[in-house]
């Protein structure tokens, strides 16, 4: 399981927001450049559809891959309390030859995805990882070298943290608190929940960005 | 010191007059309107409440120095502020009257004797007596020498120079702390709000950001432009062929996809002689070249890809009724497959994993044969070989009931012998078909045997239907038991075999139907069989 928020932030406070995870979380950031495959089952994989995603990190000398699939969302009154989206998930890496099996088995690509941008790995209560992308597109396929962006003014943050069964609700409160710090930023909340930015980013950018290092309000 | 004296000398004249008055002498007496001016009691008071003040605070501080805890400065800080107030107000008090009053030491000793004529000097130190000399030439240099009002209007002059740069540097101070956002009081500060164009542009970027990421809206190619492009990247390219990539897009319209030989190879076999061009049966294979790995949703789902299917109600799902109706059409689409289909199907098929499937037999023997067939499948069109045998070779290792390798190696014979209604393309693999028997020969083990009649399934559809048609005669000759396992044994052409007789549309079929039923228990008993189900109920609807 893992408990994650998304949020979106605008492109040039991106390295502001650099600067200030840089302080919060005390570790070099990781660079991102990450390929993903979407496969969706078909129709004669069963009733329910199912979608699994492949990635290929590009970043390392040598590509690695991941498969995984996130499950549906926690349901109920306690979920809805949380400020956090609480799913099953299931990954591992694999060798190059996922995709290939993925399509002997019978899956389709549904799309595919380059994510570019950087992350944070560290650790605050849970292993917490926050993930600043931007999401590009290829214009034909596995185009990678013509990728654009999709939003080019907005990108995504998503912060993540693997979380089991009996202390979701530990881990989405760490989340919760990591989230406070990065109010002045930008806004945090559930996949699928639509935020928009800060207005005062700009001023809280600007502040992180200053040689002084004038504390923003 | 200040207030001692002060306080000394107010109370040097009260005790004096009490004193006084029991000696008759003449009385000092403090002029009563200076006397009322001062408010001694009310000075006395303050001063004493002062004293303790000071004391406390003392006190605490020593407390907190000695406990060595942190001091809650806010709560001290007030404390003493208060103090100092209070000292203020009774020093503002005094000064009042403090004109009228000659300060001289009472009691002089140890303690004081030093202090005292500092205290009461009124000259001052001599180094500050000398910064003090040192400021006014530094402030009446070059004015020293004119008359006195002219020196004071000069320093005035300067005086209001200075205040208006204060007043300046004010007015640029508080106009930056409100462009940053700094105001020291709340509420000063202007929050800079979004127009609503803005605003909206904003939203629409973030839901097309957020669709694409979590849900691949605005990501999918049409399946028109979905073609694999001639360079892949570096992490693809051996990862996906040439010829795989439009195979496995998300469509039916007639992309091949490739297929875990496990089962799904029989399957694939099954619909790409049911379904060519591109029609949707209830095993949903909508071409020849576009077999999917699974068919009939309402069959049970697969642990894992290549797990057999071991649960006996398998055998029970209905089957689709369409096939029969189509295999007619199905037979002469099957003779209209394009060459490139052909060779991406036996592309998938011999690239399927091998390792993953077969865990328990010799890779090597496989190659064997595999290699054999090549030479001789090289020569016939260019068609690439397939390893496509080698699933199915587990499964029937699995069986463990391939008992009967001359059958099928007869099986076989009679296969090639016969002419069939495609002997010509027959004929053309009929070399390769020797190569096969010769590998049998060579090694008369069933599971060999088997293979080779997998990878001649997957050579082409034809020699299936060869297959089938032998299948048919076998029915006929053999117990049903031993043709089980025969069927077994041939598992892949199974379904290939069921509908080859029926095409073929002759009285054989009746005995298929008898032999169809004993299939069934036949086929429940063997645990790693990966059986078409529908096949015996196939035969039972064609009969």
């Amino acid at each position: 399981m893992e408990c994650v928020v998304q949020g979106i932030i605008e492109t040039q406070h991106v390295e502001a927001l650099q600067i200030l995870l840089q302080g919060l979380c005390g570790v070099p950031k990781d660079r991102v450049r990450v390929h993903e495959f979407c496969l969706k089952s078909g129709p004669n994989l069963g009733v329910v559809p199912s979608e699994v995603r492949l990635l290929c990190d590009l970043a390392q000398p040598t590509p690695t891959w991941t498969v995984r699939h996130a499950g549906g969302a926690m349901r109920g009154a306690g979920a809805e309390q949380l400020s956090v989206l609480v799913r099953s998930v299931v990954e591992s890496k694999v060798s190059n030859n996922a995709l290939r099996f993925f399509y002997a088995v019978g899956y389709k690509l549904d799309h595919e995805l380059l994510k570019i941008g950087f992350a944070f790995r560290f650790q605050r209560v849970v292993p917490i990882t926050v993930t600043v992308t931007s999401a590009n597109r290829m214009p034909r396929l596995h185009a990678i070298d013509d990728a654009v962006p999709l939003t080019p003014g907005i990108q995504l943050v998503e912060i993540t943290a693997p979380a089991a069964g009996d202390n979701y609700n530990e881990v989405a409160a760490a989340v919760s608190s990591f989230c406070e710090y990065l109010v002045p930023l930008l806004h945090l909340s559930k996949p699928g929940v639509s935020t928009g930015i800060v207005p005062t980013a700009a001023a809280a950018a600007s502040s992180l960005l200053s040689n002084s290092g004038g504390k923003a309000i | 010191m200040d207030v001692g004296g002060a306080v000394a000398a107010a109370k040097g004249p009260v005790p004096s007059p009490a004193v006084e008055a029991v000696a008759p002498p003449h009385v000092e007496r403090l002029n009563p309107v200076v006397e009322q001016q001062l408010h001694l009691e009310s000075v006395k008071i303050r001063a004493l409440a002062l004293y303790k003040a000071v004391s406390h605070i003392l006190e605490d501080l020593d407390a907190f120095a000695r406990s060595n805890s942190t001091i809650k400065w806010r709560d001290a800080l007030g404390q003493f502020s208060m103090v100092s107030m209070q000292l203020f107000n009774i020093v503002e008090d005094i000064k009042n009257v403090s004109k009228a009053f000659v300060i001289f030491p009472r009691n002089i000793n140890a303690e004081n004797a030093t202090v005292l004529p500092v205290m009461l000097s009124s000259k001052l130190f001599p180094e500050m007596e000398a910064e003090d000399i040192a400021k006014r030439e530094q402030l009446l240099y070059g004015i020293s020498g004119h008359p006195v009002h002219i020196q004071i209007e000069k320093l005035k002059a300067r005086i209001d120079m200075i205040g208006a740069a204060c007043e300046a540097a004010e007015t640029v101070i508080s106009d930056c702390r409100k462009t940053y956002g700094l105001g020291s009081h709340p509420g000063s500060t202007l929050v800079p709000t979004l127009d609503k164009v803005q605003a909206a542009k904003i939203q629409e970027q973030e839901n097309l950001l957020r669709a694409a990421v979590n849900l691949g809206e605005g990501l999918r190619i049409p399946f028109d432009q979905r073609q694999l492009p001639t360079s892949l990247p570096s992490h693809l390219a051996d990862v996906l062929s040439f010829g795989d990539g439009a195979q496995n897009l998300a469509d039916n319209s007639g992309s091949c996809e490739k297929n875990t030989p496990a089962f799904s190879s029989t399957r694939e076999v099954l619909q790409m002689l049911q379904t060519p061009g591109g029609q949707l049966i209830g095993r949903s294979v909508p071409s020849p070249s576009n077999a999917t790995a699974f068919d009939n949703p309402s069959t049970p789902p697969m642990a894992y890809a290549n797990s057999p299917r071991s649960d006996p109600n398998i055998m029970n799902t209905p089957s689709p009724q369409q096939q029969a109706q189509r295999q007619q059409q199905q037979r002469q689409k099957i003779m209209q497959l394009t060459h490139q289909q052909q060779l991406l199907l036996q592309q998938q098929l011999r690239q399927s994993s091998i390792t993953g499937v077969l865990g328990q037999r010799s890779i090597s023997q496989l190659h064997d044969i595999t290699g054999q067939t090549q030479q001789k499948l090289q020569q016939i069109a260019g068609q690439h070989q397939m390893s496509y045998s080698h699933p199915m070779l587990q499964q029937q290792f699995q069986n463990g009931q391939l008992q009967t390798s001359h059958m099928s190696y007869n099986i076989l014979q009679n296969q090639i012998n016969q002419g069939g209604q495609h002997r010509n393309n027959i004929n053309q693999l009929g070399s390769s078909s020797n190569a096969l028997f010769s590998a049998a020969q060579a090694s008369p083990n069933s599971q060999m045997i088997s293979s080779m009649s997998a990878s001649m399934q997957s050579q082409s559809r034809l020699p299936r239907m060869q297959f089938g048609l032998t299948g048919g005669h076998l029915q006929r000759n053999h117990p049903s038991q031993v043709f089980n396992d025969q069927m077994f044994g041939m598992s892949p052409s199974n379904p290939v075999n069921m509908l080859a007789m029926q095409q073929q549309q002759q009285g054989g079929f009746r005995n298929m139907s008898t032999n169809a039923h004993d299939l069934q228990p036949g086929m429940v008993n063997l645990p790693n069989t990966i059986q078409n189900p529908n096949f015996p109920q196939q035969q039972q609807n064609q009969q």
